[in-house]
């Protein structure tokens, strides 16, 4: 408790009053920044009526009585829950004079730890869409609440009457009480069913416990105990299942110190490549079809280590190849046993059975594996989907309700679909924008945007968490709650449910040292965002190894095979429409905007194509087939290609014109297309799930080029070999070690600079009598997972600038993360490096800037003056980490509403100026004056820059240098501290802790060792 | 000229006639021209109509001037981002031109000043339309600074002057505010100098013209020079005094044109040879340009009696010199590189050499080193259409000099992960053509309204002297 800020507030209506009125919009006016503030002034006071009501407000009234704490201009935070994919990681939601700006990790929350992943940090430019659905849709056109309601109850009641079908679909729910509201609005008709459908489906892992463990549930995984992990394309670090809670688990065993030399051994397997095979000590490169037979010769391995020799061959045998990799790491499993991790993401039961099977002769349930307090944050059961897709083509569905899932987007053969569903009596989307199945639903009932509404959930049995509104609905909008409840005959308020639901059912729950009134445990959890409660009942049976079967011999295909993935910055459908994401880098391709067909090097050679060219992929026998471009990725398997789904999504064009207009620019979208092509027609039910896996794929060159927007062209520490002086070879930019080395000499790795840090040409006259400011970034936790790219754009008001200016090299984020792939095959380090100003003690950028508009501070930072800068940029050529960001044009600041997602406390910048990470002045700022009013010294912290705070793997420390009791003082005398070219004497303020390998020790790469260097 | 020198330095009794102090002379204006030929033949171009091919020489420059101003006009309305620099190169054609035209115009100050103090004689053909190119060239230099920036409108911001920002001053410490004060005082003092050697000129145009608009611009910017031995005294004082003050200039200002590049810490920047390397560049482009420019107006105007294929073949000498010095400079940069035993600086220039824009450097060298070898050989440098293709080659060349060390070391500098390709576009071609449109439209009308050859100064090199009666329309002797 003592880690939330000091202005947590509650937005319960219960606890300081009516503040969450709603004001009927006009349907006709879009919302002005005026009308917008106008009603956010209205929230606050307590002029109006009580509870959700929807009570028009008509005259302004001036707020007399601030909600208690309530200081004009100043960011208050409320605990809240992250509903943008169903993780339900904590968040907390900074809101400013009433309008919701900044989200960050709430701390102390039991899963996410205090991290928030790009994905949350995107949520506000959603909010301020002015393209979102501000009133229901009936066939089309714009409608009111009482008429859908009235026509949609009256088809539900004759539906009811002819005993029809009704299906509801939604992805994962994590929320008790919607869980509830849907049975609910199910129970009185005779057929209904609710369909759960992610846009990539984990249905087989639940699958095979339902088989091994007689109960369909998925376990909770936990990383931080495991000391060797070993992953079968499973990208735990990136999107599969819970990405932030794994990676604050799964970094928190990556920090060796003098001493506890140790860290977890992490293996991965994988035909592409993923964020976590980046990070892996050891990733092996296999063929798709590989998997079964390799985690089969492992249990065989593991079986005979054990004791207990499997009675038959599980699959046919591993490529001899792997041998020593697999015995090797049958022997790690072993003695690690019980406290080591297999994880899969294949959607073959078989395989998955497999799996457990692993876990089980190591002994990892109940350790690593939580089968008793399970997981509930993918539910998809894909033979439900299948069944669905059944009863629509033989016209057997009565109603169909989607919820925040795109079913003719995320399904396959969309085209008959549009047919089967033109068909059905009652459509009823809830989508918030116009998506594929919208367009042709019969009534749209757009959902509140997650910031609008009051949610809760449920992400692992016994955890459950609150999500509150923080702003009035900017449109016409209704909860799906509330809507499925008002279709059941009760209506209310999304407020009034969730409440009743936890009265009624999570209350009961409490554990023990719970407040043993509803109201007390009520607020607590309001102000907290989370409670523990204790877990339902799970019915677990023993391990049942008769559930193992022999795996099934997968069929020879000629061509291709074909890995659909979700890409780290656009896990679903339900985000495409966000321009933040899109110009988000992948952290592994740093490709923007759309996606594209990863390629293997030897392919790529093979085949005579390279980054840019078009080809077609197709499917020998089935109609389905795209066109994209090629990205040729290193370390992906050879004959393998990967696509990431989630794209082409309806609505997207309107991002065609986001980027500065001349002449010679090209669109971020092409005429009649989306960003980047739908994928989902790949997807393949077979043996119950839906398969993201395909074989005899064929790729053909279509002669087209098309350039990808990638932030990054050169990927390796190694400058290109032909041009290489000798020496000179490598960049010690990311400096390694091993474990082995580690614990032999904890500055072993430390690159040799010709340089002694002590000479210096000039006087020390530039004190820093109060703070100096610094951070330390350890890049043996940071995983790459550019969540902090984000929390920075959103904090800095850094603009989106689309394709073609990123295609130009002039992205403008200000955090970047610089990605190497160094050397070649097992032994390439791949490197994840968060790039930022280095705030240096000797700027270049400062002495040759002619009108002093870069100058530094007495507290060390590197000060960018915005009205000063002429634009010679003279400072950005100078900079030796190139992390300067021009205004290269006046980007677009036309749309009033997407304009209230910007921070008040930064500057928007204009065209023609240089701009750069402040180290988030403002908030240093904020933090001074905070504690000055307090009358007291700034706490160690007290301070958090934004990609800090949001930082999933805690992998920044930021402080004042002149502490010496802070955290950054310590992390400052790291042995494995370096700073980046610090042979240039240019005295940066950022450092970085150097990557420890958990890996044998390279017989030919000598390292330099020399500490000399690195005690200064 | 000669008279009155005489006059004033050899009063003794036995001093050779002007007869006899002729012969000793080198021939540098051919056809026994005499002063009177000379006034005539040099205004002549100026009293007729313009010919058609300085009708076409001129639309086309103006309508490169046109389109470079449409261009310019287009990227300060939308933003730099019409120029196809980015994250990582934030120089390039922009800092290419203003070097390559500074480059140019240093040649003017080299031909008036230093030949000027050294006596050389043979200057006096060139040193007019040397000193015009010079201004224009500035002209077109200072403008890229300019255009350059993110905010030119607020160019001013660069000059130290007194504001009510409270102690908002300029940066002393960067290279950017050096160049301001040393491009501005070379435009100064290249004007001042110019204009000061055009005043015997100007008061010959006064004296020959009609009553008219001419006469009156003239009679006022001639500023009543009336020929006397105390307004020549005066004259060739100010003269000599300007020489000595712009002197310095030649080695200034390319001096801090190379600091901007030399200070920072960019390697292939970071160098300490750059200052003489810069000058002796500077030079080699300028005489390139002049060169260039004089063969073009000997031909159009009918000058090859004074611009003869002696002062081209003299040229053609400091050319070879300068670019022995310029390819002794790269070959230097090598040298040190591989010497420093700095990975960083060793990459740079074997990126240069071989990597993507190997290409530029292998233009660079064969035009600025290789190519020029051939003015070793006499009846080459004396073949007035070899030596014009090799003054392009070397303009081209002394081009890509400089586009080379700006955009190959930022390129590809310290973090691999910031490496960057660089393509110019449509706008930033058309606006280094544009540049060009000013620089020749400038220099065509300066054809038109100003003698392209000091007729005071070429008189006092004449070989024939004077004839006893003075020429009508020298009537007042003033510059005979």
């Amino acid at each position: 408790m003592t880690q939330l800020p000091d202005n947590l507030r509650s937005g319960d209506p219960g606890l300081h009053g009516p503040s969450l009125e709603i004001v009927a919009l006009d349907e006709s006016s879009e919302v002005s920044r005026r009308r917008f503030l106008e009603a956010a002034g209205f929230s606050f006071s307590l002029a109006a009526l009580g509870g959700c009501g929807r009570a028009p407000v008509e005259t302004s009234l001036p707020s007399p009585l601030q909600p208690a704490g309530a200081i004009p201009g100043r960011l208050q935070y409320y605990a809240s829950t992250c509903t943008g994919c169903p993780s339900a990681c904590g968040m907390l939601v900074g809101t400013r004079d009433g309008r919701p700006l900044k989200m960050e990790g709430l701390p102390g929350h039991p899963l996410s730890g205090g991290g928030l992943c790009a994905v949350g940090q995107a949520l506000p430019i959603g909010l301020y869409d002015s393209q979102r659905l501000a009133n229901p849709l009936q066939a089309g056109k714009s409608s009111d609440w009482a008429t859908v309601d009235q026509q949609v109850v009256e088809s539900l009641r004759q539906i009811k009457e002819a005993a029809k079908a009704v299906r509801l679909v939604t992805p994962t729910i994590t929320s008790p009480t919607l869980q509830a509201a849907i049975d609910r609005f199910l129970e009185p008709f005779a057929d209904a069913k609710h369909v759960v459908l992610d846009s990539v489906s984990h249905s087989a892992i639940l699958d095979a416990h339902q088989q091994t463990h007689a109960a369909r549930v998925l376990p909770h995984y936990r990383f931080e105990q495991a000391d060797v992990i070993v992953s079968f394309g499973a990208d735990f670090l990136g999107t599969w299942i819970s990405p932030v809670e794994f990676t604050a688990a799964w970094s928190s065993r990556r920090a060796p110190s003098e001493a506890s030399p140790e860290m977890s051994y992490h293996v991965q397997f994988e035909s592409r490549m993923s964020l976590t095979g980046s990070n892996a000590d050891r990733r092996v490169s296999i063929a798709p079809e590989e998997q079964g037979p390799l985690l089969g010769s492992l249990a065989e391995k593991i079986g005979e280590l054990s004791g207990q020799p499997l009675s038959e061959p599980l699959a046919r045998r591993a490529s001899s190849d792997y041998g020593p990799v697999l015995t090797d790491l049958a022997k790690r499993l072993w003695d690690a046993r019980g406290k080591s991790l297999v994880v899969c993401d294949s959607q073959d039961v078989g395989v998955q059975r497999v799996v457990n099977l692993l876990n089980h002769q190591l002994g990892n349930y109940d350790s690593t594996l939580d089968l008793k307090r399970p997981s509930r944050q993918r539910q998809a059961n894909d033979r439900g989907v299948e069944e669905l897709i059944a009863e629509m083509k033989g016209n057997q569905i009565g109603a169909l309700l989607v919820a925040e899932v795109d079913l003719l987007h995320d399904l396959p053969e969309s085209d008959s679909l549009t047919e089967a569903i033109a068909k059905i009596p009652l459509t009823v989307s809830f989508a918030t924008h116009e998506d594929e199945f919208a367009a042709v639903a019969k009534f749209v009932c757009p959902d509140h945007h997650v910031l609008e509404s009051w949610a809760d959930a449920e992400p692992l049995s016994g955890l459950v968490s609150l999500a509150q509104p923080t702003l009035r609905p900017l449109g016409k909008t209704r909860a799906v709650l509330e809507s499925l409840d008002a279709w059941s005959g009760r209506p209310g308020a999304a407020y009034e449910a969730v409440r009743a639901h936890w009265e009624e059912v999570i209350f009961p729950r409490r554990r023990a040292d719970a407040p043993d009134t509803f109201l007390a445990f009520w607020e607590q959890t309001l102000h907290q965002g989370f409670v523990e409660v204790e877990s339902e009942e799970n019915l677990i049976e023993p391990f049942k190894i008769d559930a193992v079967d022999t795996l099934a011999q997968p069929k020879e295909a000629e061509g291709f095979s074909l890995v659909l993935y979700q890409k780290i910055p656009m896990p679903g459908g339900r985000h495409s429409q966000n321009p933040w994401l899109h110009e988000l880098p992948d952290p592994v391709t740093k490709v923007t905007w759309g996606n594209y067909v990863c390629v293997s090097p030897e392919d790529a050679e093979k085949r005579g194509i390279a980054d840019g060219d078009v080809v077609n992929v197709s499917i020998s026998g089935v109609e389905s087939s795209l066109e994209l471009p090629v990205l040729v990725q290193i370390g992906q398997h050879k004959d393998v290609l990967a696509i990431a789904l989630a794209y082409g999504c309806k609505g997207t064009d309107r991002f065609a014109k986001i980027g500065p207009q001349w002449f010679e620019a090209r669109p971020t979208v092409a005429e009649n297309e989306f960003v980047g092509k739908n994928a989902a027609g790949f997807v393949e039910f077979r043996d119950g799930t839906q398969q993201y896996l395909r074989s005899g794929i064929k790729l053909t060159k279509t002669g087209r080029k098309f350039e990808l927007a990638a932030t990054q062209t050169y990927h390796s520490l190694e400058v290109p070999k032909e041009i290489a002086p000798r020496g000179g070879e490598r960049r010690e930019i990311v400096e390694h070690t091993t474990l082995d080395a580690f614990a032999k000499d904890v500055h072993s790795g430390a690159a040799e600079h010709h340089f002694d840090g002590e000479t210096q040409l000039w006087p020390e006259d530039h004190p820093r009598p109060k703070h100096s400011w610094g951070m330390v970034i350890d890049l043996n936790k940071c995983t790459g997972c550019s969540a902090c790219v984000i929390a920075c754009q959103s904090e800095n008001n850094v603009p989106v600038v689309g394709y073609d200016e990123v295609r130009r090299q002039r992205e403008m984020h200000w955090m970047r993360i610089d990605r190497y792939y160094t050397g070649e095959g097992e032994d390439m380090d791949i490197d994840h490096q968060p790039m930022m100003c280095q705030h240096c003690g000797n700027a270049p950028c400062e002495t040759v800037c002619p009108v002093l508009a870069t100058v530094h501070s007495d507290e060390g930072l590197n000060e960018q003056v915005y009205n000063r800068c002429v634009g010679t940029r003279y400072c950005a050529n100078n900079c030796p980490y190139k992390v300067r960001r021009f205004n290269w044009f006046k980007y677009p600041h036309d749309d009033s509403l997407q304009n209230l997602v910007l921070n008040p406390d930064v500057t928007v910048r204009s065209r023609g100026v240089m701009e750069k990470c402040s180290m988030c002045v403002q908030r240093i700022e904020a933090g001074k004056i905070e504690a000055k009013s307090h009358g007291q010294p700034v706490a160690d912290g007290a301070i958090q820059t934004a990609c800090q705070q949001s930082c999933p793997a805690s992998a920044i420390v930021f402080g004042d240098m002149n502490d010496q009791g802070s955290k950054i003082s310590a992390a400052l005398d790291n042995p494995r501290r370096f700073r980046v070219l610090e042979e240039l004497n240019v005295r940066p303020s950022v450092s970085y802790l150097r990557v420890v390998k958990n890996r044998e020790e390279k017989n030919n790469a000598e390292k330099h060792h020399n500490r000399e260097s690195h005690s200064g | 000229m000669v008279e009155s020198k005489q006059k004033r330095s050899a009063p003794a009794v036995n001093a050779p006639s002007a007869e006899e102090l002729a012969a000793l002379r080198p021939t540098l204006i051919t056809g026994g021209k005499r002063p009177g030929d000379v006034t005539r033949d040099i205004c002549e171009p100026m009293d007729r109509k313009p010919t058609a091919l300085w009708w076409a020489a001129f639309s086309v420059s103006l309508a490169a001037l046109i389109a470079g101003t449409i261009a310019v006009t287009y990227q300060i309305a939308f933003g730099i981002g019409t120029w196809g620099l980015n994250r990582t190169v934030g120089w390039a054609f922009d800092i290419t031109n203003f070097v390559f035209w500074v480059g140019i115009g240093h040649a003017g100050t080299l031909i008036s000043a230093v030949l000027f103090l050294f006596r050389q004689k043979w200057r006096t053909s060139v040193n007019r339309s040397a000193e015009a190119m010079t201004l224009f060239a500035v002209m077109c230099a200072g403008l890229f600074p300019v255009i350059h920036m993110g905010r030119p409108w607020l160019a001013f911001w660069m000059g130290p002057y007194p504001n009510t920002r409270g102690s908002l001053w300029v940066n002393f410490k960067s290279p950017l505010l050096w160049d301001v004060f040393a491009i501005s005082t070379y435009l100064l003092i290249s004007a001042v100098f110019w204009y000061i050697g055009l005043i015997p000129d100007l008061a010959t145009i006064r004296d020959r013209s009609k009553p008219g608009i001419r006469q009156r611009i003239a009679s006022i910017f001639s500023l009543g020079w009336n020929g006397s031995a105390r307004t020549w005294h005066r004259y060739e004082t100010v003269y000599m005094l300007l020489a000595g003050l712009a002197t310095p200039l030649v080695f200034s200002v390319h001096t801090i044109v190379s600091m901007d590049f030399a200070t920072a810490v960019i390697p292939g920047w970071h160098t300490t040879i750059f200052p003489p390397y810069f000058v002796a560049g500077a030079i080699f482009s300028g005489l390139a340009m002049v060169l260039t420019l004089m063969i073009i107006a000997r031909k159009v105007m009918q000058l090859e009696n004074y611009i003869t294929i002696v002062h081209i073949e003299s040229m053609c000498k400091l050319m070879l010199s300068m670019g022995s010095l310029v390819g002794l400079a790269y070959g230097t940069e090598f040298f040190m590189a591989a010497y420093s035993g700095n990975p960083y600086e060793q990459f740079v220039f074997l990126n240069r050499a071989l990597g993507p824009f190997s290409w530029a450097y292998w233009t660079m060298v064969s035009c600025n080193v290789l190519i020029p070898q051939v003015l070793w050989f006499r009846p080459l440098r004396r073949n007035v259409a070899v030596v014009f293709v090799i003054c392009i080659i070397i303009n081209i060349g002394m081009w890509f000099e400089r586009f080379v060390i700006i955009v190959t070391s930022l390129h590809r500098d310290f973090l691999p992960s910031s490496w960057a390709h660089y393509t110019p576009t449509t706008i930033e071609i058309i606006t280094f053509i544009g540049s060009f449109g000013l620089f020749f439209t400038c220099f065509l009308l300066f054809c038109r309204v100003a003698p392209v050859i000091a007729m005071a100064e070429i008189k006092g090199v004449l070989k024939n002297p004077p004839r006893s009666k003075a020429p009508q329309e020298s009537a007042k002797g003033d510059a005979v």
